[in-house]
C-alpha cells in the first residue's frame, strides 16, 4: 500500500493550468489560474490537407482559403483519443513550439484534460503515458467532458439569481448532462459533480453523422458533395433544425403528384432556403437565402446565354433541413438499431433511485455544437415531457456557448487550486506509483483505498 | 421449399401489380401471419411481408458504415517532416519506448475495441476474478409507494429553495451548525480519497418543514413524492464503476420497436408510400417511381 502523504509536504502546485478540451472536430484550449482568467481558444483538432497537397495542422487551418476537396485526419476518432501521432504534432504546434500560440512549458503547467465517458482502459494508460512521459506535465487530472460542466453556473442558465462568487466553488448538485458532439451524443446524470457511471448512456448519432447524412442526400439529389463535407458542414451550421411538427413540415416541402405541382413547393412555404456555394476564387464563403423560385428558371438562362460570371450556384434546402437533425430524436429513420436521446434519457434515469428523477428532469443541460441547432431544446423538452411522470418538472436549457461550456466549467475548476489538486495527479506521483495506479485513482476504482 | 403437395392460393388482396405496389404500413405486426410463398416471393420480392431483407440489411450496414466516414475516400494525411535542425521544433526530451510504441501505433478505433472485446471475453472466462460491485437496486419507487414521510407540504421538496451555494437543499445538507460550511475542504484531512469525494452529503431531509396546516391530512391535497435514496444508496450509486464501450451503448427501447417503422422516398425524402415491385426501395409517387427505376433498372444485380 503506497505511504500515507500530506499534501503539504507535496511539491507546489503549478502555477497555472492547461485547461484542454480534447473534442474530436475542435480542441477547446486556454489557461486558467486562480489570478487571471483566459478565455477558451477553439482549435480544429486535426490535419487537413487541400488540393494544392498543402497540410495544415490546427489552428493554421484558418488560413485555408481553399476548403474544396479538402480531406482531414482527426487524432480523435469516436470521441476518443487514439492516434497520437498526430495529436502530438497539433499540441506541438498549439503548446510547445517556440512561436505557439498558446506557448507553455510543460514542466510548470498543470494539465486538465477530458475524455469521452466510457473510454476503453488502454487509449487512458497511452493517455497517461504521453502526458507524463513525453510532454512531462507538473500535474495532470484526466476526468470526462460532462462531468467538468457542473462547476459552470448553472443556476444563471435557469434565470435564476447567480451565485455567490464569494462562497467557495461547489459543484452543481444535480444535473442530468446531455453532450451531443461530433462523434455521439452522451447522456450524463451527474450528482454533485460526481457521474453516475452506470447510468450513461450513447447515442452514436453526432454531428459528423447528420453531416454525412446530408452530404448523401444533397448528392443524391442535386450536387455530388461527397468530396466536400467541410461545406457542406457549413450548409448543416447554417441551414439544419430541429422540427416542431414534423408531419406538417414534410407536407409543406412536398412536390405534389405528378401533374400537380403544388405552390407551397414553388414558393418555398417558408422552409425551402437557397444555399449560395461558395467557388473560393470569387466567393469564399457560402449564403444562405430564402428561397426565390424564379432563380432556378434564371440559372438555366445564364447558362445558355450569358457568360459564367453571373452564374452563382445554389443547392436548394427542402426537407433535407429538418430530416437531417431529426436522425437526433429518431435513428430509426436510417434503420439505426437506437432510440432517439429522449428515450435514452428515460433509460439512463431508469438506472437511478425514482426520488432522484425530478432533480434530473428539472436540470437538464445541453451542451455540444448539436445544442445549436435551431429548435432543438425545445424539441428535447417536449419529446422528454412526454415521456416523463406527469409530475415532474422537466426544464432543458443550454450554456450561453454550448461548445466551449464544458472548458468554462474545467477553467472555473482550476481556479480553485486545493480542489484541483486533491483530485491530480503529480509527476513526482506518477514516477513513483506508476501508469497503474494513476488509472485507478482517474477510473474511481470503488476497492481503491489509500 | 418442400410443402407437401399443398398449392398456395393467393388470398392476399395486395394486387399482383407489374413494377410497384401500394403497401400498408402495418408494422411487423402483420409480417408473421403471411405465409411465405416462393412464388410470390419472386413476382414480388419486395413486398414480402418481411420488415427487411437480408439483402436491404446489408444495404442498411452498408450506408451506416459509411455515414460514420471522416473522408469520403480514403486518403492518408503524414505528419509534415521537418528540417533536421529541429527549427522551432518543441522537444521534449528523451523518447521512451512506451512512448515511441504509442506513437508509432496506427490502430484506429475499432482495433482498440476489438482488443478490449478479446481481452475481456479472456477475462470473463477466468473465473478468478475479483467479484465486480453488486448491481445496483434502482429503487424505483412508484409514486403511490412512497414511504413513511412527512404529508406536510412535501411538494415543495422538488423546487429550488435558494440558489447559494451553502443553502441546505435535499442533496447537499450543509449543516447549519456551522462546523462543514465548506465541505469540500473539510474532508481534505480525513482522506485523500479518489478524485471525486467531495461534499459529504450526510443527512437526507434535514430541512425545516414548513408550519402544518388543519388541510394537511386531506386525502385529496397530500402530494406524493417518491421517496429520496439515502445517504448509503447514493454513494453505493456514485461509487460503481464506469460501463464499458458497449456497456454504454443505448438500445432500441421496447416502445421504439413496437412504432411502425417511417420510410422515406429515396429520391425526394417524402414518405415512402410506393415501393418499387423490383428492388424494395420506397418512392413517394409515381414520378419518383419512374427517376427510381431509371436506375433500379439499370443497376447489375439489383
Amino acid at each position: 500500500m503506497a505511504p500515507r502523504r500530506t499534501k503539504s509536504s507535496g511539491p507546489v502546485p503549478p502555477s497555472r493550468t492547461l485547461v484542454i478540451d480534447n473534442g474530436a472536430y475542435t480542441m477547446k484550449a486556454g489557461f486558467s489560474s486562480p489570478t487571471a482568467s483566459s478565455t477558451a481558444s477553439v482549435i480544429p483538432n486535426c490535419m487537413a490537407r487541400d488540393r494544392e497537397k498543402h497540410v495544415y495542422v490546427g489552428s493554421q487551418l484558418e488560413k485555408c482559403r481553399d476548403f474544396g476537396d479538402i480531406v482531414f485526419r482527426r487524432p480523435v476518432e469516436k470521441g476518443y483519443l487514439v492516434n497520437w501521432e498526430a495529436e502530438k504534432e497539433i499540441w506541438d504546434h498549439e503548446f510547445f513550439e517556440d512561436k505557439a500560440p498558446l506557448h507553455c512549458d510543460p514542466r510548470e503547467t498543470g494539465l486538465l484534460l477530458t475524455e469521452a465517458p466510457n473510454a476503453l482502459p488502454q487509449l487512458q494508460t497511452n493517455c497517461d503515458q504521453i502526458v507524463f512521459e513525453e510532454f512531462g506535465f507538473a500535474s495532470y487530472l484526466r476526468c470526462p467532458g460532462p462531468m467538468l460542466n457542473a462547476y459552470n453556473d448553472i443556476q444563471a442558465m435557469f434565470k435564476a439569481p447567480a451565485r455567490d462568487a464569494a462562497q467557495s466553488l461547489l459543484p452543481a448538485e444535480i444535473i442530468l448532462l446531455i453532450d451531443s458532439g461530433y462523434s455521439h451524443t452522451t447522456i450524463t446524470p451527474l450528482l454533485q459533480g460526481r457521474p453516475v457511471q452506470s447510468a450513461v448512456r450513447r447515442l452514436d448519432v453526432g454531428g459528423k453523422l447528420l453531416t454525412n447524412h446530408l452530404t448523401r442526400l444533397l448528392s443524391l439529389r442535386q450536387y455530388d458533395m461527397r468530396n466536400d463535407t467541410y461545406l457542406v458542414n457549413e450548409i448543416k451550421e447554417a441551414c439544419c433544425y430541429v422540427s416542431r411538427d414534423f408531419k406538417a413540415d414534410m407536407e409543406a416541402t412536398w412536390k405534389g403528384p405528378k401533374g400537380d405541382r403544388r405552390e407551397i413547393y414553388e414558393t418555398g412555404g417558408g422552409i425551402a432556403k437557397d444555399y449560395v456555394l461558395p467557388d473560393y476564387h470569387k466567393r469564399t464563403k457560402g449564403e444562405v437565402r430564402d428561397h426565390d423560385p424564379d432563380v432556378a428558371g434564371k440559372l438555366k438562362k445564364m447558362q445558355s446565354g450569358k457568360g459564367p460570371e453571373v452564374a452563382e450556384d445554389i443547392v436548394t434546402l427542402r426537407n433535407e433541413r429538418f430530416t437531417v437533425p431529426e436522425l437526433l430524436f429518431s435513428p430509426q429513420d436510417i434503420g439505426m438499431r437506437q432510440s432517439g436521446i429522449a428515450q435514452l434519457v428515460l433509460e439512463s434515469l431508469s438506472e437511478i433511485p425514482f426520488g432522484l428523477w425530478p432533480g434530473f428532469l428539472a436540470n437538464i443541460i445541453v451542451v455540444g455544437g448539436n445544442a445549436n441547432i435551431e429548435g432543438f431544446l425545445w424539441r428535447l423538452q417536449v419529446e422528454i415531457q412526454a415521456l416523463a411522470p406527469t409530475e415532474c418538472i422537466v426544464r432543458v436549457v443550454r450554456p450561453a456557448d454550448p461548445i466551449v461550456s464544458t472548458w468554462n466549467g474545467g477553467a472555473e475548476l482550476a481556479k480553485e487550486v486545493d480542489l484541483l489538486s486533491k483530485m491530480s495527479v503529480t509527476k513526482q506521483e506518477y514516477d513513483e506509483f506508476g501508469a497503474g495506479w494513476v488509472a485507478r485513482k482517474f477510473g474511481g476504482d470503488p476497492n481503491w483505498k489509500w | 421449399m418442400i410443402n407437401f403437395g399443398v398449392r398456395e392460393v393467393a388470398i392476399s388482396t395486395v394486387p399482383v401489380a407489374p413494377g410497384w405496389a401500394y403497401v400498408p404500413d402495418t408494422g411487423s405486426a402483420a409480417s408473421a401471419s403471411q405465409p411465405s410463398a416462393r412464388k410470390r416471393m419472386r413476382t414480388l420480392p419486395s413486398a414480402s411481408q418481411h420488415e427487411t431483407t437480408a439483402k436491404q440489411d446489408a444495404k442498411i450496414m452498408r450506408e451506416l458504415a459509411a455515414l460514420d466516414r471522416e473522408n469520403h475516400r480514403d486518403v492518408s494525411i503524414p505528419v509534415p517532416i521537418r528540417h533536421r535542425d529541429n527549427a522551432g521544433r518543441a522537444s521534449h526530451g528523451k523518447v521512451t519506448p512506451a512512448v515511441r510504441k504509442i506513437l508509432q501505433s496506427q490502430k484506429t478505433f475499432a482495433n482498440h475495441l476489438a482488443d478490449y472485446e478479446a481481452l475481456s471475453a479472456i477475462n470473463a472466462s477466468q473465473p478468478a476474478q475479483p467479484n465486480p460491485p453488486p448491481p445496483l437496486t434502482s429503487g424505483r419507487a412508484t409514486p403511490t409507494t412512497a414511504g413513511p414521510q412527512p404529508p406536510v407540504g412535501t411538494k415543495r421538496s422538488y423546487k429550488k429553495r435558494e440558489s447559494a451555494a451553502t443553502a441546505p437543499t435535499p442533496l447537499r445538507n450543509v449543516s447549519t451548525v456551522g462546523e462543514s460550511s465548506t465541505p469540500v475542504v473539510s474532508k481534505s484531512e480525513s482522506s485523500h480519497d479518489t478524485s471525486m469525494t467531495d461534499a459529504p452529503n450526510t443527512l437526507l431531509g434535514t430541512a425545516v418543514p414548513p408550519a402544518s396546516h388543519p388541510e394537511d391530512n386531506n386525502p385529496l391535497l397530500i402530494s406524493r413524492v417518491p421517496q429520496m435514496p439515502s445517504q448509503e444508496e447514493i454513494e453505493k450509486m456514485l461509487a460503481a464503476p464506469a460501463l464499458s464501450y458497449n456497456e454504454a451503448r443505448g438500445s432500441l427501447t421496447a416502445e421504439d420497436r413496437r412504432k411502425p417503422a417511417k420510410h422515406f422516398c429515396d429520391v425526394c425524402g417524402y414518405w415512402g408510400r410506393v415501393r418499387c415491385g423490383r428492388c424494395g426501395g420506397r418512392v413517394c409517387a409515381l414520378e419518383c417511381l419512374a427517376l427510381h427505376q431509371e436506375e433500379c433498372f439499370t443497376r447489375y444485380g439489383a
